[in-house]
């Protein structure tokens, strides 16, 4: 997962503190002194500060759909309020196309919001004196286009999420998932480069939450946007995410795919929250490649590169020599051996 | 926990005294002093008039002088003003009775239905056929242009609070100030300011007005939902964008509540501004009636003030909850009926101005009122009386002095007085030994102001009382406030005036405390009572202040008693409404769980609602307590002798000094009441988490 991009990342994350409390910037400061990164957050909690976001560090990729996990009071929204400069970060940088919003002017902010920005919120956040369409166009109002032209883009933005028809209703007469298409709608109203979500999904019934997951990812198949997406749910991170950060008390313990959370967690904190995880569906045939390629493999049930380990396991449930994994072209390279199939999707019940 | 535990922690409690009992133990060493001393040390009881400080005087030098400056812009004001007030009153005159009335209730249709239309028409008919109908009208022309003023300024000042958090703890403090200080202190220094006439009730009204609407306006933007917030800034909007756009308009429902409490005050302001006179309108004919004695009429035009207040507030709190559309058709229609009716009055000659349609009905309740008292006069009167003597009076002046052999069969002895003590003794010995130190401590100091009266307390006892409670309710901040406001009280010479208010809101917080308790927890506990007694609570709140005088006046003449019932009749619906709303409001869930446990109705209601409700009931207490001083200074006009008093003689003198330094005496006492109050109220707030 290591491609080289020419084109600068699409936001970069670089040593970004938020720490609350009283004249908190100066003892951020002086804390510097203590050491490594828990020495600091140790001191300022010794001072009755709350250190919420201690040193982050990530990249997200330009089109990259990049999942921020943690439980509640882990820090997670503070981290996309941060990188959204909904509140000031106490020290760091946060750099979106290269340019540093932590020094960008109220205006240019403005700016950027109205053009590049997009957010979701958990419970909505929609204006309940507007109807539908009005919240959706209220965006393209801010820009200060036409009433005509801000109907007609809110009414394309409404098709998108399937809301067409209750364009003029009010968010008081819509239901959860139905407002939430709202919300959707409304960040995408100006088509922005980058998309924020703060748990969309988390305040709403399981199954209407399945179906807006499944909907958001052929949204983003064809939008393509650079994605902050914040959760508490393990199994929606695993299912959307093309990278995972993890967050305890503030800190990012782990960033990987999906893949690499479930199979090598770092700790027995990330441990944790994969255990219920049924692997097989995570986890590619990649993870389990034999060292070299054995000269005789009798049998061949066409294991691909990027399978899931599940849809291995039943190609070859009656197998017991290594078999052979090709890759899209069809070309043997590797090959992995049935029973360390069989043991990768066990691992956890031992 | 094994017995031997239990009684184990039960000694340590004896011996480690809580924060309660300390206080108590301090005020009982005072009160101590006070007495045993007081007889040979005066100054103990009695502050020393040599160090009284003639604060009304400096007063009106520091404020005259500030006047003066602010004088010739205050005056061009006023020539401004009086223009919109001269055309709004012209024309609601001019306008023909029948198209008001058309009007009225086709606005009352488009907002509520047919509910709201048929209050809106019997209310104007009434007023119709009293004949107070250009009095009314005059009413209304103040109400239309102080409470658009006082919209606007109260919707600023909360939009300042809000943008600039730093000053909100001084607007806050001004709100607080705006009402707490009785609306008769700051009329004497708006007369000098403006000038007599019909402006200054205007603008007296404007301020009193204001503060509600800029409590509601911040509340309200406080209130808005911060992911709403931030979906606005994360749509690019300006700041201005930002508030305008979204937050005023997502705030409207409270900002509503905000725009009916504000027409509700200024119109009993208004009325109330009447006192100083020279306008026609209801306010001043209720007064002048009044005055004469005449209850009728003044029951009469009292009614019509009461109509306005019902009408606008119906019609106001309706537009702050969401609605149907109505049909425009049938406001169209109204107002068609309206203009045929116009026309046929014209045709026909008839104006309301000359109608007595209730004069029948006023005579006859001037007589009711004369047989019912003539009949049951001696019962009324020993009502009165009874509670005076027994009640008010030794509260008042301690029971070493009033008790007389003529009213109460013997006279007060030395004997007495020590049996009064001796029984506080016992008393708190055996609840000493139950281990309910601060209890026995509270008997003797009660002991103390049952003999002694709450007018004649050594200031000593006062001051490091109100010290004391403020330290348990919210520590040295609170007690050392109560101390310096109290203390400047002391010094300004007012000292007994205040005192005699204090006993005079501290007898009727206390009669509504026991009786609005009693009474919501009856509506608590049935919902019939409830379905009773609401009505009545909206009737009373909505009612002006100055028309409680009226019913209390007919039957119990002018006084002490009088004023007194008409501050409890005033107070006690908070605690009603308080007490009734914190014991239902227990969340589901807990009462199933006390039900689960098996908890009876009663054992619910003492068990788990009321523990619950105490934050709430100590709220409710708190808006008695400080209705019961807004109360005090109309009662005031019946006869009393306390700052009231003192205010009123300020504005008949012009004497800005003493009428500024009185309203802020009363102030104080209001609002150390209601910080003492509130400390406990936050306190068991928070140890509930709430």
């Amino acid at each position: 997962m290591t491609d080289t991009n020419s084109t600068a990342p699409a936001i970069a994350v670089e040593d970004l503190w938020q720490v609350f409390g009283e004249n908190a910037a100066p003892a951020l400061r002086d804390a510097r002194g203590a050491g490594d990164d828990k020495a600091i957050a140790k001191e300022l909690k010794d001072k009755t500060l709350i250190p919420a976001v201690r040193a982050a560090n990530f990249e997200v990729k330009s089109g990259e759909l990049f999942v921020i996990m943690g439980l509640s009071g882990s820090g997670k929204s503070t981290m996309i309020r941060c990188i959204s400069r909904l509140i000031e970060p106490t020290a760091g940088s946060v750099r979106i196309d290269g340019e540093d919003i932590l020094q960008a002017s109220d205006k240019r902010l403005i700016d950027l919001r109205r053009h590049k920005l997009g957010m979701v919120f958990q419970h909505f956040g929609l204006f309940p004196h507007m109807t539908v369409a009005d919240n959706v166009a209220f965006p393209l109002k801010m820009q200060g286009a036409g009433k005509a032209e801000r109907r007609a883009r809110a009414l394309e933005v409404l098709q998108m999420v399937g809301l067409e028809g209750r364009e003029d209703a009010y968010p008081r007469n819509l239901s959860g998932g139905q407002r939430q298409r709202v919300g959707i709608a409304r960040s995408l109203a100006v088509n922005p480069d980058i998309w924020f979500l703060d748990e969309p999904f988390s305040a709403l019934d399981p199954l209407i939450r399945r179906q807006l997951q499944d909907e958001f990812l052929n949204i983003q198949a064809t939008l393509k946007k650079s994605i902050v997406f914040i959760t508490h749910d393990i199994q929606e991170a695993l299912k959307l995410a093309d990278r995972i950060a993890i967050m305890r008390d503030g800190e990012i313990v782990q960033i990987g795919t999906p893949e690499e959370i479930v199979l090598h967690p770092v700790d027995d904190y990330v441990a944790e929250f994969s255990k219920d995880v049924p692997k097989g569906r995570h986890a590619c045939v990649e993870s389990i490649l034999m060292d070299g390629i054995p000269d005789n493999m009798p049998d061949d049930p066409g294991i691909k590169i990027g399978m899931t380990l599940d849809t291995a396991l039943t190609k070859c449930m009656e197998l017991y020599e290594p078999v052979p994994v090709r890759d899209a072209e069809g070309k043997v390279i590797g090959a992995v051996h049935p029973h360390e199939l069989a043991n990768a999707l066990q691992a956890e019940e031992t | 926990m094994s017995a031997a535990e239990a009684v184990s922690v039960r000694a340590e409690r004896k011996l480690t005294l809580t924060k309660g009992s300390q206080a108590a133990l301090f005020v009982l060493a005072v009160v101590v002093t006070c007495r045993l001393l007081g007889a040979h040390f005066e100054w103990l009881v009695k502050w020393p008039a040599a160090l009284t400080v003639p604060m009304a005087d400096w007063m009106t030098w520091l404020v005259g002088g500030f006047l003066d400056i602010f004088k010739p812009i205050a005056r061009a004001f006023t020539f401004l003003v009086s223009y919109p007030m001269e055309w709004v009153g012209w024309l609601l005159n001019a306008v023909p009775w029948p198209m008001i009335v058309a009007v009225v209730t086709a606005i009352g249709w488009m907002i509520g239905g047919i509910r709201l239309a048929a209050l809106g028409f019997f209310g104007l008919m009434f007023v119709v056929f009293t004949g107070y109908w250009s009095q009314g009208m005059n009413t209304l022309a103040l109400v239309a242009v102080s409470v658009p003023l006082a919209l606007v300024m109260g919707a600023a000042i909360g939009i300042l609070a809000f943008e600039y958090p730093r000053m909100k703890g001084a607007v806050n403090a001004l709100l607080d100030v705006m009402q707490t200080v009785p609306t008769f202190a700051y009329l004497v220094p708006l007369l000098v300011l403006f000038g007599f006439g019909p402006v200054v009730g205007l603008i007296a009204s404007a301020i009193y007005a204001a503060p509600p609407m800029a409590r509601n306006v911040l509340l309200g933007l406080e209130r808005v939902d911060t992911e709403i917030r931030e979906a606005a800034v994360m749509s690019g909007g300006t700041r201005r964008q930002q508030l305008f756009l979204v937050e005023l308009p997502a705030a409207t429902q409270q900002i509503m509540i905000g725009v009916n409490q504000c027409l509700m005050a200024a119109l009993s302001m208004v009325i109330i501004a009447a006192v100083i006179g020279g306008f026609d309108d209801i306010g001043w004919e209720v007064l002048q009636t009044m005055r004469k004695a005449l209850f009728g009429p003044a029951f009469l035009a009292g009614s019509v003030i009461v109509v306005f207040a019902i009408i606008i507030d119906r019609m106001s709190a309706a537009l702050a909850e969401p609605r149907q559309p109505q049909d425009r058709n049938v406001a169209l229609g109204i107002l068609a009926v309206g203009a045929a009716v116009t026309i046929w009055s014209l045709f026909a000659g008839w104006s309301p101005t000359g109608v007595a349609a209730m004069d029948g009905i006023a005579k006859r309740v001037d007589e009711g009122v004369g047989v019912f008292t003539a009949t049951y006069g001696s019962t009324l009167d020993s009502v009165k009386n009874t509670s005076m003597f027994y009640g008010l009076l030794p509260l008042r002046i301690g029971l070493a002095e009033a008790v007389l052999p003529f009213t109460w069969g013997f006279a007060w002895t030395v004997k007495h007085t020590a049996m009064l003590y001796g029984a506080a003794l016992l008393i708190s010995l055996i609840l000493i030994f139950k281990g309910r130190v601060t209890a026995a401590v509270m008997v003797l100091i009660i002991a103390y102001i049952a003999e002694i009266g709450v007018a004649h307390l050594a200031w000593p006892v006062v001051i490091l009382g109100a010290g004391a409670i403020g330290w348990v309710s919210g520590g040295w901040k609170l007690a050392r406030l109560a101390v310096i406001l109290l203390s400047l009280i002391l010094i300004s010479g007012l000292w007994e005036r205040a005192l005699l208010s204090l006993y005079l809101a501290g007898a009727a917080v206390f009669a509504c405390a026991v009786i609005g308790g009693l009474l919501g927890l009856w509506s608590a506990m049935s919902t019939t009572a409830w379905m009773v007694l609401r009505p009545i609570c909206d009737f009373l709140q909505t009612i002006p202040l100055f028309v409680f005088l009226i019913p209390v006046l007919m039957f119990f003449q002018i006084g002490e008693f009088s004023a007194f019932i008409a501050i409890c009749m005033y107070a006690v619906v908070p605690m009603i409404r308080y007490t009734r709303h914190g014991l239902v409001s227990t969340p589901d869930e807990i009462i199933e769980a006390a039900t689960a446990s098996g908890a009876g109705k009663w054992q619910t209601m003492f068990e788990v609602r009321a523990p619950f409700a105490a934050p709430t009931i100590l709220l409710g207490l708190n808006q008695t307590i400080l209705y019961a001083f807004a109360m005090l200074v109309i009662a005031a006009l019946i006869g009393t002798t306390e700052l009231g008093q003192s205010i009123f003689l300020a504005l008949g003198q012009y004497d800005v000094g003493l009428g500024i330094t009185a309203g802020a005496a009363m102030a104080i006492l209001a609002l150390v009441a209601d910080r003492l109050v509130q400390g406990f109220a936050e306190e068991r707030r928070q140890a509930l988490g709430l």
